[in-house]
């Protein structure tokens, strides 16, 4: 749904190679549009997986993204290149974006007064005068590829039947759990259901306290409006990480006798225990004692879920998207929303033909399904393509849609800036796409002139680097080693009948002397260079691609704030260089003298906790410190990164009491289950890194603070980390208050994230709109420093893809541009039709160089 | 001999029923995959489980899946691998690819890989002999997939003889498709030979040199004669379940050679219906799968007694 989002940030995928593609197009003097007859320029592209259901409102894995957000159909507004066809005060041509009105007709209207006053059952705030509502006039060229109009009334059957009740879509969330957040539609999607909820989802809020409960005459507490209520076994808790109470009594946490035995018996068989003063004991035999952190009787309501009954409601009148017009359609939001971010959540669509989605609809056992958008005849496009062929598992096809109003408009057009003529956007006439599992097979396709991009892999990096024809796209995520640091797991993983406590030892991965010497162990950039060149070092948590200001394109690690932080977390004494930018410059995190001085201080802190021993007193350890490094399959790839994390780290070992007493080695595959295994402290690093909105940095530290989301939330307590930041909590436009705020960091986050949160000088709320953008990036930053503290993550990649580009196509501009690619397939442009072009290949031998 | 295939045949009714229901129980026992944390689309996937009858108790659920094949022979819905499309059309869909393609490479292996072993058991011990047995050594020892490089790189990439891939489409008896499908077919193809050749010089040689063929050629027939109406026909005892074997396979796929080639077919889906998990296509498949295995162990056992009528099957003396 979110076009621009795949476009920012799934480059790295291979399903996105086109849109890393860029400019091109037919002047337009020489006609008024494509010859939809011809089939001249054909975009070989190639998979690892084909979409196989690519409804909009259902789709589930990226695969499908493919079909489900690009070609074959249209946003309400699109980005475009700046340039002197679209342009943009104080911007040179193509270093930005342009936002055009697409399959609208013209900017969004704010009525957020008029609606409030007429419709009041949306509940738009008192004191709210733009941001909830919006009228959109559509555009009336916009229709099938049929030639079937599209209209008012095709977005609002299609919202009625993306948050239908009997449908369950997946992507019904998307327009209600976060932004856009349309009015009423989460009650209308859950309307005549009753659903179990957890009592606390953050894990610092309760939906009722423990004493709020009312006990009726069956002894069974239920809120004070009647609603029952449950001790969840099987419901995974944002209190305990996102895990289970049945996954903790598995691996042996939950005593049976007096507890687990009494809740297990009073369970039904989805693992619902009634709430009652017995229950409640048995509960609290373990949560508060000494080995669960003796919590309080009061923090029992965090292992609650709530029977919470929505009333069947009727789609008119109820939920905030409707017809205000043949051609017209308002929205009215519950969370306001406004600008860039208003524009880029109407970048998607969700609009569907629905003939066809009432034919593909069918029941059985009560259950909804569709097969919309399975196959060529259940997909109906109204984009620039069509869907033409389609084999499951092998290959699609797509054609120009001669319906589309885009081959026809004045909008989709762009000046080159290289011979200053106007061209067309979308010189392609077809695209073929193709199922390739083997790198090795693309490769050879990719030298015979068969595909239009490659995807370096670290053996053709040192023959390509330098190519003319090689691009590097840069990507949001940073990979960082996660370090075990759940010592209450490590102590039972030791006390195993299996492990030989004499020879082994896992206890002292969790010291942080011995982490920071692991974390300046490592050349990064040579780590890269030897396992994956596409890549750089990565040093900080929030990556390079990251903007805080999408409209002026201003990246977060650019800024001061960030700067500093990363010279304090690497020791950086910035009065030795001239300015920050070189003393940033200078940072390798690369240190094996200080990481030799690491070990030993490591050595001394595990014998003084016990964690090793020294019996023969030569000063070296007994045990050997096995790190098990945790894969979801097996791969070339982790194989020479264990073999060079075991390598390097054996060079700087020599000389230290750990001398040939640490190693990596690989886990059993674990499959999807990887990052569980790391959650609960059963496996113990992994290279990971978080994907996310390259256009939000501030979003990024729940990641780190939220027990439910954060890797170590079994370990990591982010409330009992204080950090204290002067900031201005003054509200945008008022004149500055700066203030000292001490917080610990999972207010911080969340203030950052628009909660308003109780400080030491009143409430506070740095979200979006609420507070400069100096003070949010100010505390981010300060966020990320205490997290980088932590050494539960230690930065080491930041992600980049390197592929090769065919010399039938070239890119107008081949400075990546964070928000808009290098264009996509809209921007792409031809050297070669495809008979001069097999004719080329042909003459060089049927062998093309790079 | 009926009443014996009688009997079979009700046993395998049994057996089957019980694979079935085991494969059920023991697959729906397996947890679910974890939410992930955070995300927002987690309470839906619980709704869409619930309404999938996940929550059901597990004999519920086997007995709305047996119902639903018996009255309307409805295997189900994929929820994962090919989210809202029928399980059984999904496979049948196919299937064909993968059929197609190891029915050319067995059409083509099995005389190639008999007519090697014959010719090395007349010529034993001869320098033809140990060359076809030390290549049949290797062949065998090295894996498909090696030989899938090879080829794709030769015949593909240095001499522009044979396309790289599959082609897309269903018209399987196309020239241009059947060219398309060589790499496959000769990637599959070597090691049957390899295998129908050390099988065919194994057993030949060893008839070869009983008394009966002795006793052949003193009544006056031909070496030619001898091997042909004794040797050969004894010799197919132990060849003949091979080739049934062969052919079993051809609804099996393989995983490596239809990811290397881009075979549309059914090579990695029982594996994939497992990961996902996919309970409704594993289902589908294991009955399937099954079927076939339970039906060729009865035709392979009654074919015996056809080669050899010494062999009775279900006599009890």
């Amino acid at each position: 749904m979110r076009k621009i989002s795949t476009r920012v940030l799934a480059l790295s995928l291979s399903t996105a190679m086109a849109f890393s593609m860029s400019a091109c197009g037919k002047k337009d003097g020489e006609s008024a549009t494509w010859d939809m007859s011809k089939k001249d320029y054909v975009y070989k592209d190639s998979v690892p997986a084909l979409a196989s259901y690519w409804n909009p409102h259902d789709w589930q894995v990226d695969a499908d993204g493919y079909l489900a957000q690009n070609y074959i159909l249209d946003g309400l507004y699109d980005f475009v290149f700046n340039d002197e066809l679209h342009p943009v005060e104080g911007r040179e041509d193509y270093e930005g974006y342009k936002v055009i009105p697409a399959m609208a007709a013209s900017e969004p209207v704010d009525v957020t007064e008029q609606i409030k006053a007429s419709h009041p059952q949306f509940n738009i705030p008192e004191s709210a005068t733009s941001g909830y509502a919006y009228t959109i006039d559509l555009n009336q060229d916009a229709c099938w590829e049929d030639g079937t109009p599209i209209n008012a009334d095709t977005y609002v059957y299609s919202m009625q039947q993306l948050l239908d009740p009997k449908l369950i879509n997946y992507r019904a969330s998307d327009w209600f759990s976060s932004s856009p957040c349309i009015a009423g539609a989460e009650d209308y999607f859950y309307g005549g259901r009753t659903v179990k909820i957890a009592n606390s989802g953050d894990a610092e809020t309760m939906r009722y306290q423990v004493a709020e409960l009312v006990k009726g005459d069956d002894g069974k507490y239920t809120t004070p409006e009647g609603d029952a209520v449950f001790i969840g076994l099987k419901d995974n808790y944002a209190w305990m990480g996102g895990n289970s109470l049945s996954a903790y009594q598995a691996a042996g946490y939950i005593p049976g006798e007096g507890c687990w035995d009494i809740l297990s018996a009073a369970a039904d068989a989805e693992g619902y225990v009634p709430v009652t003063d017995e229950a409640l004991d048995a509960l609290y035999v373990f949560t508060g004692s000494d080995d669960w952190g003796n919590e309080s009787r009061e923090d029992l309501g965090y292992y609650l879920s709530v029977n919470m009954t929505y009333p069947e409601v009727a789609y008119d009148g109820n939920v905030g998207l409707f017809k205000s017009g043949d051609y017209q359609i308002t929205i009215v939001f519950a969370k306001a929303l406004s600008g860039f971010q208003l524009l880029y959540q109407l970048s998607g669509n969700w609009i569907v033909y629905e003939p066809y989605y009432e034919a593909c609809k069918s029941e059985v056992n009560g259950n909804f399904t569709t097969t919309y958008g399975t196959s060529v005849d259940t997909t109906m496009s109204y984009g620039p393509y069509k869907l033409t062929e389609y084999q499951t598992d092998k290959a699609l096809k797509l054609e120009r849609n001669e319906k589309w109003y885009g081959y026809t408009d004045d909008l989709h057009k762009y000046k080159d800036p290289t011979d200053g003529e106007v061209y067309r956007m979308y010189q392609t006439d077809v695209i073929e796409c193709e199922v390739i599992s083997e790198m090795a097979t693309s490769k050879l396709m990719f030298f015979k002139g068969e595909l239009m991009t490659y995807g370096l892999q670290a053996d053709d990096v040192d023959a390509y680097r330098n190519s003319e024809y090689v691009h590097i796209t840069p990507d949001e995520t940073i990979y960082f080693f996660i370090f075990n640091g759940f010592l209450n797991t490590l102590n039972e993983r030791e006390a195993a009948a299996d492990f030989d406590q004499t020879k082994f030892d896992l206890q002292t991965m969790t010291l942080t002397s011995f982490r920071k010497a692991i974390a300046v162990t490592y050349d990064k950039e040579l780590l890269c260079t030897s396992i994956s060149p596409a890549r750089s070092g990565g040093y900080g948590l929030i990556g390079n691609a990251y903007l805080y200001d999408p409209e002026t394109g201003a990246r977060y690690r650019d800024t001061d704030q960030a700067k500093q932080v990363l010279c304090d977390f690497y020791s950086v004494d910035v009065s030795k260089f001239a300015n920050l930018d070189e003393a940033v410059d200078s940072i390798t995190g690369y240190d094996p003298v200080a990481a030799k001085e690491l070990f030993t201080e490591a050595f001394n802190d595990a014998i003084e906790a016990g964690y090793i021993t020294d019996n023969d007193g030569d000063g070296k350890s007994d045990q050997t410190v096995r790190i098990e490094y945790c894969l979801s399959e097996q791969s070339d790839f982790i194989t020479k990164t264990v073999n060079y994390l075991n390598e390097k780290l054996a060079e700087v070992l020599v000389g230290t009491p750990f001398e040939g007493k640490v190693e990596f080695y690989e886990s059993a595959p674990y499959g999807n289950e990887w990052s569980s295994k790391i959650r609960d402290g059963l496996s113990d690093v992994v290279l990971g890194g978080w994907g996310g909105s390259a256009l939000d940095p501030f979003g990024l530290t729940d990641l780190y603070v939220n027990p439910d989301r954060a890797y170590d939330g079994n370990w990591f307590d982010a409330t009992s980390v204080n950090l204290t930041l002067t900031v201005d909590i003054a509200a945008i436009g008022e004149p500055a208050n700066m203030q000292t705020i001490t917080m610990n960091l999972r207010q911080w986050s969340d203030a950052l994230n628009g909660t308003t949160v109780e400080s030491s000088v009143g409430p506070v709320n740095f979200g979006d709109g609420m507070a400069e953008v100096d003070t949010r990036l100010t505390i981010l930053a300060g966020v990320e420093g205490a997290v980088l503290q932590t050494y539960d993550y230690i930065p080491m990649l930041q992600n980049a893809g390197m592929s090769l580009l065919s010399q039938q196509v070239y890119y107008v501009i081949d400075e990546y541009n964070p928000i808009m690619g290098r264009g996509g397939i809209a921007y792409l442009k031809y050297n070669y039709t495809e008979d001069e072009w097999t004719k080329f290949v042909s003459d060089q031998g049927g062998e093309l160089s790079y | 001999m009926w009443k014996y295939i009688t009997q079979r045949i009700l046993l395998m009714f049994m057996t089957l029923f019980i694979i079935t229901a085991m494969c059920f129980v023991l697959i729906r026992m397996l947890p679910l995959p974890p939410l992930p944390a955070g995300d927002t689309h987690a309470e839906i996937v619980v709704l869409q489980r619930e309404a999938a009858g996940y929550n059901k108790p597990i004999p519920v659920q086997f007995g709305i899946f047996l119902k639903n094949i018996f009255t309307k022979f409805d295997w189900g819905v994929s929820d994962k691998l090919y989210i809202g499309r029928d399980v059984a059309a999904t496979f049948l869909e196919k299937l064909p690819a993968t059929m197609i393609v190891n029915l050319y490479s067995i059409i083509f292996s099995i005389p190639i890989g008999i007519l090697l072993g014959i010719f090395a058991a007349l010529k034993k011990n001869t320098w033809i002999d140990h060359t076809i047995s030390t290549l049949t050594m290797v062949v065998i020892s090295v894996p498909s997939f090696v030989y899938a490089f090879i080829i794709q790189y030769i015949f593909y990439y240095k001499l522009s003889l044979l396309p790289a891939l599959m082609n897309s489409g269903k018209d399987y008896f196309t020239w241009s498709m059947f060219k398309s499908m060589l790499p496959a077919i000769m990637s599959l193809s070597f090691g049957v030979i390899a295998g129908f050749t050390r099988t065919t010089r194994a057993e030949l040689t060893e008839v070869l040199t009983s008394e009966f063929m002795l006793l052949a050629r003193t009544k006056g027939l031909t070496k030619t004669q001898a091997t042909i109406r004794h040797a050969m026909k004894n010799c197919m005892v132990v060849v003949l379940p091979s080739i049934f074997g062969e052919f079993i396979s051809i609804l099996s796929g393989s995983l490596i050679i239809e990811k290397i080639f881009s075979v549309p077919g059914i090579g990695s889906l029982y594996l994939n219906s497992i990961n996902a998990p996919d309970y409704p296509t594993f289902m589908m498949l294991t009955v399937f799968y099954t079927t076939i295995g339970l039906v060729a162990g009865i035709v392979v056992d009654i074919s015996y007694s056809f080669i050899d009528p010494r062999i009775r099957m279900g006599s009890k003396k």
